[in-house]
């Protein structure tokens, strides 16, 4: 399968300050993936180099074969994006700036447009500023949906949305790209939305990417294991199928990609009681917080 | 495509060019109103004098008019363009970034321009009713730097408005400010003549200067 | 396209910091220098001193005086002051004084370098000189001079056609070719008479125009061959000796007698029209022709006849040569500045700072910025072109390229 995005060797540094040295990753086409990673980690940096607001300080992003940091007209009208906040030209209202896009696009597709907009409670000559969040949502989405772009960016998206209207961008959304063979590469700090969305995630931490993999991979095979130790002194910490440990006196969350009888082995072998051994059902955002940590 | 650009830019800028035009029309119609007052009182050959031999300059109500027109101009049309960075969506057009930015510039600087050549056909007509074409000339002169300052400054205001860091704005806002007070000496009538084709190229240097902290922008600086 | 915008931006800053930190430098640091207030003495045969802000008062071979003795000494320039102390002379030189004949030969005349490097006002009002009123009017009409002389009314705004054929044709007999070069007159009404105007065709001959009982009254002047005027001053004197002060292309100062049309030329040097100011102190005796330059200040006496009779320079320091401008010149190659004191004109008046004691700070400031590149770990080549600005522009330049950084620029 073609890759749509591929980014090799990113290094990029604020100052002194690292945020990441040498990420790889890539998204091919048709694919829906999920930008996964803690405050601070670059999410949004990443996003900022995908679309060339941003040099890094070494690598390269490749978007459709070209370099983001000189994409061309042709290949920006391929890709639709969504700046986090919905951030549109608010002093406009939706007829003028659907009138203003139509002329950049070639391709553009009113019907899906005028559709989200029939179902807000907005009257054409609205300006999008005296809009709610929710509101804004939909038209920012309706652009990109008229623009009818093959890869589309999705700077977190949930942002200032309430539950209702994440439902509904969220439906809307995968229903579309799946219709029309979409990319989209998208980033939320609200896990439980990406769950209903993504079938690919990426997760990145400060030492670089910790997953890279479908969700139902992903959930299929990472695990966690609770149990009871019998002393707690004990040190689970080198056993090498250890992922991440969260340990409250003798209470232990074990997260592992390895399957319960190797966890077991490894406890009988070393002589290591334990009682209440069970595995433990998680969901995404469950399973992000296993792998990352909480801090 | 660039009547979508066009289009932005006129939403932005329109209510703002208008009522500048406007107030500026008036502001030359009182101008001249005064200039009908001094004839009806003083009489001609008496304001003929003052100002051929006395120094009196009854254009200089317009010193600050176009610098203003300039100010107004690129705050409604690159302020907005700021907030939330919003500039961002502007660069995401499938057109040159730099070609995006020159096409809005082009849009901003034609606009002054017609509002300007409003004032000044107007200007130039009242002037030449009241006075032979040797004064109209020297009038032309004195007042031709404060038009130039105009479109430098609203040419310098872009280039700060899109500069991604405050403290570089800073450092554009001084050299800007001292650069524009060259277009402002108070000087004689006439006085400007052989400076004013420098200030025009210097005007037209700074066309581009956008250019400069929009690159900034998309490198990444913050 | 960015890179060439911010080389023009790197261009206006350093133009702009070459005008702003060298004026802000002298606004601070300035002193002021107090030039010698110079007169000719009949008394002395001297001239006499005035320090104004040291308050001394003193001849060329420095001795001092007292205001009262300095007064007496210039009892032609203060002969109120010796009237009303009671210590005004009889006679000097054998010659009674009575005040209505000081009076009457006592002129003043002052011509600065930026008055005559100034816009032109180009129409003029012609007076009419024999009006039988006592005062003087402003007419209703001003003239201009281009393919021929029109008169332009200035309450309508029109050309006055009957007038300006009248006046042109008086003109054009009188082989006056037009257009004119130079038009010099005194234009205001506040005179004791109306002289009209002297007028420099494109041949540059000189030509007097005046308006008797509404005619044209047009006189040819005889100049010498080659005589080319660059400043024509026209004076009102009381004494009527002359219509103006003429000063030719080679800084030769004439006077024009009055009704002989006689073209004097005064046996003065060192006056230079482009950077010289020019005082005349005239009196019963003497003439004492001041020329004030930036570094010194001549003065020449004249006799009646024109002749010279004492001459007398002072010189000091320029403000370039003083600590603080030494100071200045090894801070700024260069400086712009959009006004002179020689002109009236704005233009951009670029001075090379004298030696070259600017090139151990530029030298200075580049090894400073190439350890700042260093540092940076930046490709060097890339920021050759910031090192030769600021190699060349010096700490101008220095500020120029950090406040529009090369960055990003590979």
């Amino acid at each position: 399968m073609n890759n749509v995005i591929e980014c090799n060797n990113l290094t990029h540094y604020y100052g002194k300050k690292r945020v990441y040295e040498n990420l790889n990753f890539h998204v091919s086409e048709g694919s829906i993936l999920g930008l996964l990673g803690k405050n601070g980690t670059g999410k949004t940096t990443t996003i900022n180099i995908l679309n060339g607001f941003l040099q890094p300080r070494s690598g390269e992003c490749l978007i459709f074969g070209e370099n983001t940091q000189h994409l061309s007209p042709r290949t920006k009208a391929r890709i639709g994006f969504l700046i986090e906040g919905h951030i549109q030209y608010s002093f406009m209202n939706i007829r003028q700036i659907e009138k203003f896009y139509s002329g950049f696009y070639p391709n553009w597709k009113p019907a899906p447009f005028w559709e989200l907009m029939s179902k807000l409670n907005v009257t054409p000559t609205q300006k999008i500023s005296t809009m709610s969040c929710g509101q804004r949502s939909q038209v920012a989405l309706g652009l990109i949906l008229a623009q009818d772009p093959d890869l589309l960016i999705l700077d977190d998206f949930s942002m200032g949305l309430d539950p209702g209207y994440r439902r509904l961008f969220i439906d809307y959304l995968r229903e579309y790209a799946k219709a029309e063979n979409k990319t989209i590469f998208t980033t939320s700090h609200i896990i439980q939305d990406m769950e209903r969305l993504i079938d690919d995630l990426l997760i990145i931490d400060f030492d670089g990417v910790l997953a890279q993999t479908s969700v139902n991979e992903f959930m299929g095979s990472f695990k966690r294991f609770d149990f009871v130790l019998e002393n707690d002194k004990t040190d689970l910490k080198k056993a090498s199928f250890v992922v991440n440990l969260d340990k409250v006196k003798n209470k232990v969350e074990l997260y592992t990609y390895s399957s319960e009888s190797i966890v077991k082995k490894y406890l009988d072998d070393n002589n290591i009681t334990v009682s209440n051994f069970a595995q433990v059902k998680m969901g995404l955002e469950d399973a992000f917080i296993g792998l990352t940590g909480k801090y | 495509m660039w009547k979508s650009v066009v289009y932005k830019e006129w939403l932005k800028i329109r209510w703002f060019l208008i009522g500048y035009t406007l107030l500026g029309i008036l502001g030359i119609g009182y101008l001249f109103l005064t200039v009908k007052h001094g004839f009806a009182f003083s009489g001609g050959k008496n304001v003929w004098n003052s100002i051929l031999f006395m120094g009196y300059q009854f254009f200089s109500p317009l010193k600050y008019v176009p610098l203003v027109g300039g100010l107004t101009i690129a705050i409604a049309q690159y302020f907005p363009e700021t907030v939330n960075k919003r500039i961002k969506l502007t660069f995401h057009l499938p057109l040159g970034e730099n070609k995006a930015l020159l096409m809005m510039h082009a849009f901003g600087a034609i606009s002054l321009l017609l509002s300007f050549l409003v004032f000044f056909g107007m200007f130039a007509g009242f002037s030449l009713l009241y006075f032979p074409v040797q004064m109209v000339t020297d009038s032309i002169i004195s007042i031709f730097p404060w038009f130039l300052a105009g479109f430098a400054a609203y040419f310098l205001v872009a280039l700060i408005v899109l500069e991604p860091e405050w403290k570089f704005r800073f450092y554009y806002f001084v050299v800007g400010g001292f650069f524009l007070t060259i277009y402002l000496n108070s000087p004689v009538t006439g006085a400007y003549s052989p400076a004013n084709s420098g200030l025009f190229v210097l005007t037209a240097f700074l066309s581009i200067a956008l250019l400069f902290s929009a690159y900034r922008f998309r490198k990444g600086e913050m | 396209m960015e890179k060439i915008s911010r080389y023009l931006l790197v261009f206006i800053a350093i133009l702009t910091l070459a005008i702003i930190l060298p004026k802000l430098y002298w606004m601070a640091f300035e002193k002021p220098v107090r030039k010698p207030f110079i007169l000719y003495s009949c008394i002395n045969d001297d001239f006499m001193i005035h320090r104004i802000s040291e308050k001394t008062w003193e001849d060329t071979k420095g001795n001092q005086f007292t205001r009262e003795k300095y007064e007496k000494k210039l009892p032609l320039m203060f002969e109120k002051q010796l009237i009303t102390s009671g210590s005004m002379p009889d006679s000097i030189k054998g010659i009674a004084l009575d005040m209505r004949t000081i009076s009457k030969e006592k002129s003043f005349f002052r011509l600065k370098a930026n008055e005559i490097d100034a816009p032109a006002p180009g129409l003029y009002p012609l007076f009419e000189s024999q009006s039988g009123r006592a005062k003087i009017e402003l007419p209703e009409d001003f003239f201009r001079i281009t393919w021929r002389i029109d008169f332009i009314d200035a309450a309508t705004n029109k050309v006055l056609e009957e007038k300006s054929q009248l006046f042109s044709a008086a003109l054009f007999q009188k082989g006056f070719s037009f257009p004119a070069k130079k038009i010099s007159g005194i234009s205001t009404p506040r005179k004791s008479v109306d002289e009209g105007y002297f007028i420099v065709d494109s041949k540059d001959r000189l030509f007097h125009l005046k308006m008797i009982k509404g005619n044209p009254y047009v006189k040819q002047i005889d100049i010498p061959e080659g005589l080319k005027f660059s400043h024509i001053s026209c004076v009102d004197f009381k004494n009527k000796d002359f219509y103006a002060y003429l000063f030719s292309d080679k800084n030769e100062i004439y006077i024009l007698t009055q009704d002989d049309y006689q073209l004097i030329k005064w046996p003065v040097e060192g006056f230079d029209a482009s950077n010289r100011d020019l005082k005349i102190f005239g009196d019963l005796f003497n003439y004492t022709v001041i020329i004030e330059a930036e570094d010194h200040t001549k003065a020449i006496a004249l006799n009646s006849d024109y002749q010279v009779v004492k001459t007398y320079t002072e010189t000091w320091k320029l403000k370039e040569e003083q600590p603080e401008g030494k100071i200045f010149t090894s801070l700024f190659p260069a400086q712009v500045s959009m006004t002179s004191d020689n002109s009236k004109f704005i233009r951009f008046y670029f001075s090379l700072s004298e030696g070259f004691k600017w090139i151990f700070l530029n030298l200075l400031l580049m090894a400073f910025h190439f350890i700042w590149l260093y540092r940076r770990k930046v490709k060097l080549k890339n920021h050759l072109a910031d090192m030769g600005i600021v190699a060349v522009s010096g700490i101008f330049g220095f500020i120029a390229v950090h406040f529009f950084p090369n960055k990003f620029f590979d």
